[in-house]
């Protein structure tokens, strides 16, 4: 742990563990350092650490080595002094060999290549973050990478200036690399990858997301050379065909990770032909656009990789029913499944799919246009759902929603919902599913016609930069406490809409203020009325005055009443109340 | 199980001012250290010498041993979610309600005899002790002497600056 270069003399010297307290000295400063490093691991805020190692030479000693393994940089501010500290020429302690991680998340806008250049002297650097960091270029890169002979891990994602320069002196330097992130780096080519793959054997895991130039060539090595892989992404690689797929299950048996969303060239061959009969470890797969794959590929994994946690098919147009049969010997292992756009999917296979795949949490069906509340009422027993997508499911009704609700299950879990363009539903079955999924944080409904109204939308985030007039006319998604405040004022509209009527019923010639509320059924206006005069004698007991007693009443009553009802009373009753309003 | 709790094997331990223990053998086993030393010896009428616990503390990490006997041994990766987490339960709190010196006694007692919850604990209080504090208030806090000359310290404050918590 501790440094290897020689600190100054009067801040090494080190407080003895005394051995038998002496009377008058504090317990305290006779604790030895390992102690001190210890609790110091429990100081977790950086201010406080400070503080820790400005108390005395021994606390100093053992806390600056844990202020500065890590710096914590979240504003400009800190980066410009910490490299004015670096470029001290005494420095109490050698700080920069002290530096073993850098993240530079929160600063990508302020990284220059100047300022790699300024870090050059952390030679002991172990995991440098630099993603999205787009003003870098090779200069600064090439600067601070040419002594971090120790790095472990180098994520360089989405810096578009970046060449085969950077990625071939990570090769020649950093022997012991095991995490690479190149994702987006477009002009990274076949020739960087070859000089990684074949001088840095340990490598674990390497992403090469989008960087669309490369080709089986880069992928063959990397099989070849580095059996430790776990982790494999070639999202958009979209050169890779069927003959880079096979050494990887041949050499990486360890691989828990793949990721081959849009290599559109990829066929069943993949799979059938080559992946062998038992590849336990895999956990993740991601084959998204992979549209000539069909439900062959899905019986061969299925069968080989039976822990498989996360499948991701979207847009596998070929993917029927009985590919999805498949899928269902994946058994409780399965977690994550992902379907999106797999149009040809009908009520049987998911049905068969929920009552075996008990512990789905997340379940993504959007444009899966066959489907109807069917399969809704199976996944509502899926004890551990936190997330369903139903974009587009058209189909779909309130009776699906309230299924979701009436088996009490996944009402603990669901998290996040989206509904978009499921164009028959209506307020009360939504407002409903709002009211009972307490963890609820994520509610898409853009283009549901019942909540297009500029009262609703007001609590819905803002339409993303990129989409046109008409997309945003239509955009309704809640999240956070926009799904609070949709939930506070849809209760709060049933409720004043109840008042109404009430006074409507006392005085008769408010009926045309309020119009169509008046065709309501009577036998339900009868039961609301008779639920406000015991709202009334509740308030009379806690004093009349207390407004906000009154509405709290209201409130859980209102719901209490709503979830009593059967749906159909729902559409005609709150449903109309509320379009009213 | 209580008709069996009478027969639980005992061990004894021996204070540095020599005070015996009569300890039953899965509280000692709390500690890592007392555990290997009994799974060595075997069965032994001998006592356990602890050259580097007083009666005091010693008495004092029992209770806490015999609090927790039933807990499961903790685990290697449970490290992480360890560090992260800087809560104390309620029963461990007010056990750790002593005395300063004790509480570093404590933490002293806790990494000899191997027993890494009850050492976690104590550093999480003593953390906690530090919390929001200036030095100043710190070393006020534990009595401790500031041994920099006033350049030193402002060099070490200036080079320390970019450490701001926003």
């Amino acid at each position: 742990m501790s440094s290897e270069k020689p600190l100054p003399e009067q801040v090494i010297k080190q407080t003895l563990p005394s051995q038998a307290s002496q009377n008058s000295v504090a317990k305290a400063a006779t604790i030895p350092s390992e102690l001190i490093l210890q609790i110091f691991k429990y100081v977790t805020s950086t201010a406080d650490l400070k503080s820790c190692i400005l108390v005395c030479k021994s606390w100093c000693r053992c806390g600056v080595e844990l202020l500065w393994h890590k710096p914590v940089l979240n504003v400009r501010e800190s980066l410009i002094k910490l490299l004015v500290t670096l470029s001290r020429s005494t420095q109490t302690f050698p700080y920069a060999l002290l530096i073993r991680r850098l993240n530079f998340t929160f600063l990508i806008e302020h990284v220059s290549d100047d300022t790699l250049k300024r870090l050059s002297s952390c030679e002991r650097l172990e995991r440098l973050t630099l993603g999205g960091c787009r003003r870098l270029t090779d200069n600064g890169l090439l600067k601070l990478l040419d002594k971090a002979d120790g790095l472990v891990a180098l994520d360089v994602s989405d810096i578009e200036n970046l060449t085969d320069a950077v990625v071939e002196l990570v090769g020649e330097r950093c022997r012991r690399l095991q995490g690479l992130n190149v994702s987006l780096c477009k002009k990274v080519s076949d020739k960087g990858i070859l000089a990684v793959a074949s001088k840095c054997r340990s490598l674990r895991r390497i992403k090469l997301s989008s960087c669309d130039i490369i080709t089986d060539q880069s992928v063959v090595i990397l099989a070849k050379n580095c059996p430790h892989l776990l982790e494999l992404d070639l999202t958009n690689c979209d050169q890779i065909t069927n003959k880079a797929i096979q050494p990887v299950f041949e050499n990486c048996t360890q691989l828990r990770e793949l990721r081959l969303a849009c290599c559109t060239k990829l066929t069943d061959e993949s799979f059938t032909k080559t992946m062998p009969s038992l590849y336990e470890q895999l956990r993740i797969l991601d084959l998204t656009s992979c549209a000539l794959i069909t439900d062959q590929t899905l019986l061969k994994i299925a069968h080989s990789a039976p822990k498989l946690r996360n499948l991701v098919l979207a847009k596998c147009g070929n993917i029927t029913d009985e590919g999805v049969y498949h899928i269902t010997r994946l058994g409780k292992h399965l977690h994550y499944l992902h379907l999106g756009h797999c149009s040809r999917i009908t009520d049987h296979s998911i049905t068969h799919l929920a009552r075996h795949c008990t512990r789905l949490r997340y379940l993504d069906l959007a444009c899966c246009t066959q489907l109807t509340d069917a399969s809704v009422f199976e996944l509502s027993h899926l004890p551990k759902l936190r997330r369903i997508g139903l974009v587009k499911c058209a189909l779909i009704t309130d009776q699906a929603i309230y299924a979701l609700i009436e088996n009490r299950v996944v009402q603990h879990t669901l998290e996040r919902v989206h509904l978009s363009y499921c164009v028959n539903l209506t307020v009360p079955a939504v407002l409903e599913l709002v009211n009972s999924c307490f963890r609820l944080t994520h509610l898409s409904l853009t283009g549901v016609p019942a909540f297009l109204r500029p009262e609703v939308q007001r609590f819905c985030r803002q339409a993303p930069k990129e989409f046109t007039p008409h997309q945003r006319q239509v955009f309704c998604v809640f999240s956070g406490k926009g799904v609070k405040d949709l939930k506070q004022y849809l209760n709060n509209t049933v409720i004043t809409q109840q008042r109404n009527r009430i006074t409507n019923g006392v005085g008769n010639i408010n009926d045309q203020v309020v119009g169509p509320v008046a065709a309501v059924n009577a036998e339900i206006e009868e039961s609301v009325v008779s639920e406000a005069e015991g709202v009334g004698g509740d308030i009379s007991e806690g004093g009349e005055g207390e407004n906000e007693n009154g509405h709290n009443q209201d409130d859980n009553r209102s719901r209490n009443r709503v979830s009593d009802r059967n749906p159909e009373g729902e559409d005609g009753d709150v449903g109309n109340a509320l379009l009213d309003f | 199980m209580t008709s069996e709790s009478s027969e639980v094997k005992k061990v004894t331990l021996k204070s540095c001012d020599e005070v015996e223990f009569k300890v039953e053998i899965p509280v000692a086993s709390r500690s890592i250290l007392l555990k290997n030393m009994i799974e060595d010896v075997g069965e032994t009428d001998q006592s356990i010498p602890l050259p580097n616990v007083n009666e005091k503390v010693l008495k004092k990490v029992l209770e806490w041993c015999q609090h927790h006997v039933n807990d499961p041994q903790p685990t290697n990766d449970d490290d992480d979610s360890r560090r992260r987490n800087t809560e104390i339960d309620d029963w461990d709190q007010r056990f750790l309600n002593v005395e300063q010196d004790m509480l570093f006694e404590i933490i002293l007692a806790a990494n000899y005899l191997d027993i890494k919850p009850l050492l976690d604990i104590g550093c999480k209080t003593v953390a906690n002790m530090i919390k929001g504090k200036s030095p100043e208030e710190i070393r006020n806090t534990f009595n401790i002497v500031n041994d920099f000359t006033p350049e030193e310290e402002e060099q070490i404050r200036k080079e320390n600056e970019w450490a701001e918590d926003r």
